[in-house]
């Protein structure tokens, strides 16, 4: 095994890795969107960028160098501080554009993140998947339904660039703009979907309901009553004036224990539940009134 | 497809060979550094800041000394090259590194630094190609070509070697960035100065 012949494993995956680099750093860009700190964009269609929301700091004229060094300019399309998301056009189309990974990242995945801070050249860190997860907190009051951590070292700069796989396609966009101190990775099926919604909206659409709640605990008769073990619903401590709860006959007091087929246990699982596909639909909230299991229709709003 | 297993005993084979270039620096109560084993006859390269002043030793992993005289030094490019003085039956038996071509390196690709970090001898530690650019010089209208990378580097990895993964080696280790960034001097930097310092051609080994 001891040979230089360059035909070893570990210079296959090397030449693997370098080609990885090169084939997503086409579709990585370099953006100058705040005053002496470039960060890094996807170009993921012929003339749209998704970038990080919390590097965007002005809208218009912003200068974008691509890979071949080309420069020009883009302006804000929309963007979601809750997601640390942005879309932003070119003025004029390019190539190449980057290609997503049609897969979740898997843990212990070999990945390389990706980012374009300076006109030099891309620059790239090496780490594996270290957890891909359920619902996090972010900093600015938004949940991220899905996100993906890794021990690749986040450089400055590197935020709004690609994290990508052994073949050079797109895993998730990262950004150390939504947790304190740490860099984590926004799939890149959410990722798209938001912007999407930036592109044609400038906006992310989101549920209304109009209530405040905390957890509590079902009693074991009560979930019997449910037809279902749920050890917990959301106990409704107050409805808003002229909201869709409200419109429905939601009062405090109700137990939330589901909402469109789905139980809720907690606050996060509503949180996600509300988006932007159920604005303007009739949509079924299971609650336990005065010990007794109910359904009332609520058309949920649009939360500004 | 690649397997894990070949991969892992590979990495193995290839770090105890590229080890036996590797040597340690003493120079006194300063700390040791780490260098390479860069040409027949006992030339070794390794950083200006190791060496500073002095006559330093020079020992191997397998416990042989040597005690060197500095042939020349380096202080804008962080380089020094040493003697070994040597005997007649280590002449022929000491481990030459094998040298890339350091103009060919591509981001992405994987990166192994060997040096002796906190004074733990022969460690080894992998990472990618982070950057390749360059770095100004403080006091000088220049600029030198630098590699930057993810693998990581502590005090005692000064003057090592970094290596590709056929075990060649594409810089010297010379300094670490804000504790999660390594920067090397390219090997087609190291060669000229060492080309310079022989006053003789140093072709660079392609891998």
């Amino acid at each position: 095994m001891s040979n230089s012949d360059g035909n070893n494993p570990l210079t296959g995956l090397s030449n693997a890795m370098a080609d990885s680099v090169e084939k997503a750093g086409a579709g990585t860009v370099m953006l100058n969107a705040r005053r002496r700190f470039p960060a890094s964009g996807i170009l993921y269609d012929s003339d749209l960028i998704l970038t990080a929301s919390h590097v965007v700091e002005r809208e218009d004229e912003i200068p974008v160098v691509l890979a071949d060094g080309s420069e020009h300019t883009a302006n804000l399309l929309g963007r979601d501080p809750g997601s640390d998301l942005a879309v932003l056009r070119l003025s004029s189309a390019v190539d190449p554009q980057a290609d997503f990974a049609g897969q979740e990242a898997r843990i212990g995945q070999l990945v390389l993140a990706l980012g374009r801070p300076t006109p030099e050249g891309i620059q790239a860190s090496l780490g594996v998947v270290s957890a891909v997860a359920g619902p996090v907190h972010t900093r600015r009051g938004g949940l991220l339904e899905r996100h993906i951590r890794t021990d690749a070292i986040p450089y400055p700069g590197f935020s709004g660039g690609p994290l990508i796989d052994g073949a050079g396609e797109v895993l998730g966009v990262n950004t150390s703009g939504l947790t304190r101190g740490a860099s984590i990775t926004i799939p890149s099926g959410l990722a798209l979907h938001i912007a999407q919604s930036l592109a044609e909206h400038g906006s992310v659409k989101r549920g209304y309901l109009g209530v405040r709640s905390q957890p509590v605990e079902i009693p074991q008769h009560q979930q019997d009553g449910l037809g279902r073990q749920q050890a917990s619903g959301l106990l409704l401590v107050g409805v808003e004036k002229k909201s869709p709860a409200s419109e429905a006959g939601l009062m405090v007091g109700d137990i939330l224990v589901g909402f469109a087929g789905q139980p809720v246990a907690d606050p996060d699982e509503l949180f996600t539940l509300l988006t932007g596909e159920v604005v303007g639909k009739p949509t079924a909230v299971e609650i336990v009134r005065a010990g007794v299991r109910q359904e009332v229709t609520v058309t949920i709003g649009e939360r500004k | 497809m690649i397997s894990s297993i070949d991969l892992s005993v590979n990495l193995a084979d290839l770090c105890q060979r590229a080890n036996q270039s590797l040597v340690v620096v003493q120079n006194g109560r300063r700390g040791a550094g780490a260098g390479v084993i860069w040409r027949s006859g006992g030339i070794v390269v390794t950083n200006y800041h190791v060496i500073h002043r002095g006559r330093p030793r020079v020992s191997l992993l397998d416990g042989s000394e040597y005690t060197t005289r500095v042939l020349a030094k380096a202080r804008h490019i962080d380089l020094a090259l040493l003697k070994l003085e040597l005997s007649e039956s280590d002449r022929s038996s000491l481990p030459v590194a094998e040298i890339a071509d350091s103009r060919m390196l591509r981001v992405g690709q994987i990166a192994l630094a060997l040096g002796h970090p906190w004074g733990q001898l022969g460690s080894v530690s992998m990472g990618v190609i982070t950057s390749l650019g360059s770095l100004p010089l403080r006091w000088r209208k220049r600029a030198v070509n630098v590699i930057r990378t993810d693998a990581g580097l502590a005090p005692g990895n000064s003057g090592g070697p970094l290596i590709d993964a056929s075990g060649a080696v594409i810089g010297i280790n010379t300094m670490i960035v804000g504790w999660d960034q390594g920067v090397a001097v390219p090997s087609h930097v190291v060669n000229e100065f060492v080309e310079k310092a022989l006053g003789k051609t140093v072709l660079p080994v392609a891998s």
